[in-house]
């Protein structure tokens, strides 16, 4: 495919997205291929606004949270929504910080049990859409919620994950030593290398 | 710990051997070399230099003191100190330690300037003054920049400053997140900052500030993150930006005038930074300036190495890619380029040429010849005319198989097509990975030996390409590795480089990756550290080990060597593992990061410490005397 072809592809491709990607993909090399729309990933999302009621911390006051006990990924059972999470994972670059292999560099490893911003699928989803202190962009003006939840998707396969249900286990400690926390003696080793590492 | 130590010592004694044997009858130095084999200073002939080569110590700082991290402009890392040498290097111990608090790796020196240590952290930058001339070294300010966390997630290779400068009065360095600030050195006051780029795009500075004369030289990274690589002449009194030449794009922004004169005809044209890349790369293709600085006060000329190209994807930017991993000769007033010479053409594996360049004068073919000595990370050590740009010498250093040697007369690699790397198939046994055979760790020069003396890497990769999108503020990488030692399980060595004749006389093998700066002393002794945190020192004659103390964590920093007011020497050097180094970080053994600054002395004496002392409060007068007291307080 030449060059012009592939321009022609990629801004068709966004504009079947109807997303907020712009014109960085010029330089993308043949990455809009193989990118289709099954009724499967067109199942319905949460209402928009709805995971910023998650909240990031805590509970003052001995509150109880139940908003991100519903707000289960929404694409769970759609098949095909790991496999574009992983295409994306690699198309936005994700594998730059965080490694090809997911184990970490420039960004924390995504396969272990440490979640400083918590390990649920909506605060996997809120830690994308909102970006992070510490070099983490905010993806939410870039890409399309389902493409977002698509990639927790993605990141829920490599086992450092927690349940839909486990923001508050998460939060106290629960889950560390049945995901394998500690096993990881290094903040940065991944395929990418040598960078902060740092906390996700 | 200890077996680890004495083995490597033993290892290195073989090896020596075999290279004086091979080597000193070449250069009629073994005469030299048999009078210094062992240590008898005071009786000891003036030695001879095993290479002819020199070096110019301008600004010629007092020999006490340590004001920028190479500490002359030439970059040699050389200190006219003796108190310490061979004889007594053995006795050194631990004098005091300082711990600035952060974990992420250490790679830059204090600076030493007066009766004061100057210590600055990696992210978040922070800076202390230490008062040397009180018991214990006690702070005497401190000053936080406030450096932003968003650095933290930019910055390539771990959040790391590579050191700074001290000048008219100021210290001089750079954040993570782009800007450079100058601190009253007195105060702790902040007396200028100066916003250089926008941390948002991918852009951070690690490397050491330079001074020559009233300009501070910075640059920025990110080569991995599709940047455009610059170097920026401030104005050390104000910090306002003098000027700025980028290594990439037209002319007009690499400061390429009529005056430019490469030695190779490959690299002379017009928008060569723009006519080497497919239509519009060149500007997300880095050419990043990371590395140290050295200047000539004689030509007034600045050199300094640039970035690998962006995307680190070969594919997908094909031509020469001019200027990445290169290195410029600039005009410290002007910043317009003299010449320039491309290391690596279309780098390939994320070779850079970012390392530093040496700058030692020669004797060649009878005559002297102003050199820069440049090992670069593709396993060569280039020899080059620094007013010409002529490469003399281009010798292997380390394990290497990406190329059959550097053709002298095009000044071009001769590439094994086997060995380049294409989109979605894995490559196996590329030899060095990423990082090199040596990455940015700087050498040091004896004028005594006549050597040059380096922490070097033992290592390959298996490489698999990605083919990547320029997203801003994200990697615009693409490399997929594996990385593993050469030969053995050696990840590392030490060696000693004749810059003239591109020999190397002797390596010490190293289980860990040797990532320090290194330090040579007039006493003879060269120290280096290891990734697993054994410091050493050396013989600098023949490589053997001398001494060696194991530290809390791994070694990348830079030791440096300095008269305390008690008229001691001292060595000083961080540990603190991190940056480059952590690719190694699933090799067992390896250690925990930290960040503590360990000075020694001989038999760990200073002011206000040893046996009978009781100090009750920073820079209270011991309660009771010592020896090491007398004439102090």
């Amino acid at each position: 495919m030449n060059h012009l072809a592939r321009t022609i592809v990629t801004g068709a491709v966004c504009a079947v997205l109807g997303s907020g990607v712009t014109g960085w993909l010029v330089h993308t090399d043949g990455r809009a291929r193989g990118r289709s729309l099954s009724l499967a990933s067109l199942s319905a999302l949460p209402p928009e606004g709805a995971p910023a009621r998650v909240p990031l911390g805590d509970l003052a006051g001995a509150a109880k949270a139940t908003m991100p006990g519903r707000l289960a990924n929404p694409l769970e059972s759609d098949p095909g929504a790991v496999v574009e999470g992983e295409r994306l994972y690699k198309e936005m670059n994700c594998a730059g910080c965080h490694g090809y292999a997911a184990k970490g560099g420039m960004g924390p490893d995504l396969t272990d049990a440490h979640w400083r911003y918590g390990g649920t699928p909506v605060q996997i989803y809120k830690s994308i859409y909102e970006g992070r202190p510490k070099g983490m962009p905010a993806w939410g003006r870039a890409l399309p919620q389902r493409s977002i939840w698509q990639l927790t998707r993605y990141i829920e396969t490599l086992g450092g994950s927690f349940p839909t249900e486990a923001y508050h286990a998460g939060l106290q400690g629960d889950l560390a030593d049945e995901r394998g926390a500690g096993s990881s003696k290094s903040p940065a080793h991944g395929d990418s290398g040598e960078g902060a590492g740092g906390d996700k | 710990m200890a077996s680890a130590s004495g083995n490597a010592t033993s290892r290195s004694g073989l090896i020596v051997a075999a290279a004086v044997g091979s080597i000193f009858p070449l250069i009629g130095g073994y005469a030299a070399y048999t009078a210094y084999s062992n240590p008898a200073p005071a009786a000891a002939a003036p030695p001879t230099s095993l290479t002819g080569a020199t070096a110019d110590f301008a600004p010629n700082d007092p020999p006490g003191e340590w004001k920028s991290p190479a500490r002359d402009y030439a970059n040699t890392r050389y200190s006219p100190l003796r108190q310490v040498d061979r004889s007594n290097v053995a006795r050194l111990k631990v004098a005091w330690t300082f711990s600035d608090g952060t974990l992420y790796g250490h790679e830059g020196p204090p600076l030493v300037v007066g009766d004061t240590m100057y210590v600055v952290s990696p992210y978040p930058n922070v800076a202390y003054a230490l008062d040397l001339s009180k018991p214990g070294a006690p702070i005497k300010w401190t000053y936080d920049p406030k450096t932003s966390p968003i650095a933290l997630g930019k910055a390539c290779c771990d959040a790391v400053l590579r050191g700074w400068a001290y000048a008219d009065g100021k210290l001089i360095y750079n954040l993570l997140d782009a800007h450079t600030i100058a601190l009253d050195a007195e105060t702790g006051k902040e007396v200028w900052r100066t916003k250089l780029a926008d941390v948002e795009k991918g852009v951070t500075m690690t490397m050491a500030a330079f001074v020559a004369g009233d300009k501070v030289l910075v640059g920025n990274s990110g080569g991995e993150m599709g940047v455009s690589g610059w170097l920026a002449a401030l104005d050390v009194a104000t910090g306002k930006l003098l000027w700025r030449a980028y290594g990439i794009g037209p002319d007009t922004m690499t400061r390429i005038g009529p005056d430019f004169r490469p030695y190779y005809p490959w690299m002379r044209g017009k928008d060569l930074g723009v006519k080497t890349w497919p239509a519009g790369m060149w500007k997300t293709g880095a050419a990043a300036t990371w590395g140290f600085v050295s200047y000539d006060p004689k030509t007034n000329l600045v050199f300094y190495g640039t970035s690998n190209p962006g995307p680190r994807v070969p594919d997908q930017r094909p031509g020469d890619n001019l200027w990445t991993s290169a290195v410029f000769a600039r005009d410290a007033d002007t910043g317009m380029a003299k010449w320039a010479y491309q290391y690596t053409p279309h780098d390939q594996w994320d070779y850079d040429g970012v390392n530093e360049h040496m700058l030692l004068n020669i004797p060649w073919k009878g005559v002297r010849r102003d050199v820069a000595v440049h090992f670069d990370r593709n396993g060569f050590a280039y020899t080059i005319d620094r007013n010409s740009g002529e490469v003399l010498v281009a010798a292997q250093y380390a394990y290497q198989n990406w190329a059959d040697g550097i053709d002298l007369g095009t000044g071009r690699p001769i590439v094994r097509a086997a060995m380049e790397p294409k989109i979605g198939q894995k490559l196996q046994r590329v030899c060095p990975p990423d990082i090199g055979t040596k990455d940015w760790q700087p050498p040091a020069f004896s004028p005594r030996t006549g050597l040059v003396y380096t922490g070097i890497f033992n290592l390959c990769m298996d490489l698999t390409d990605h083919a990547v999108s320029y997203i801003p503020g994200t990697p615009y990488d693409g490399m997929e590795m594996v990385r593993y030692p050469a030969s053995g399980d050696d990840w590392g060595g030490f060696i000693a480089w004749d810059p003239v004749h591109g020999r190397k006389l002797w390596q010490i093998p190293e289980k860990f990756m040797v990532m320090s700066g290194t330090l040579a002393t007039a006493g003879d002794v060269v120290f280096y550290g290891t990734v697993d945190g054994w410091f050493r020192a050396v013989d600098a004659w023949t490589g053997k080990v001398l001494w060696s103390q194991k530290l809390s964590s791994g070694i990348v920093s830079q030791p440096i060597s300095y008269t305390g007011p008690d008229g001691r020497q001292y060595v000083a050097v961080f540990a603190g593992v991190g940056g480059a180094a952590m690719v190694s970080a699933d090799q067992p053994g390896f250690p925990a990061r930290g960040g503590t600054l360990y000075v020694f002395s001989i038999d760990g004496a200073s002011p206000g410490s040893g046996p009978g002392m009781m100090v009750t409060a920073a820079g209270a007068a011991a309660s009771q005397s010592d020896e090491t007291q007398k004439g102090r307080h």
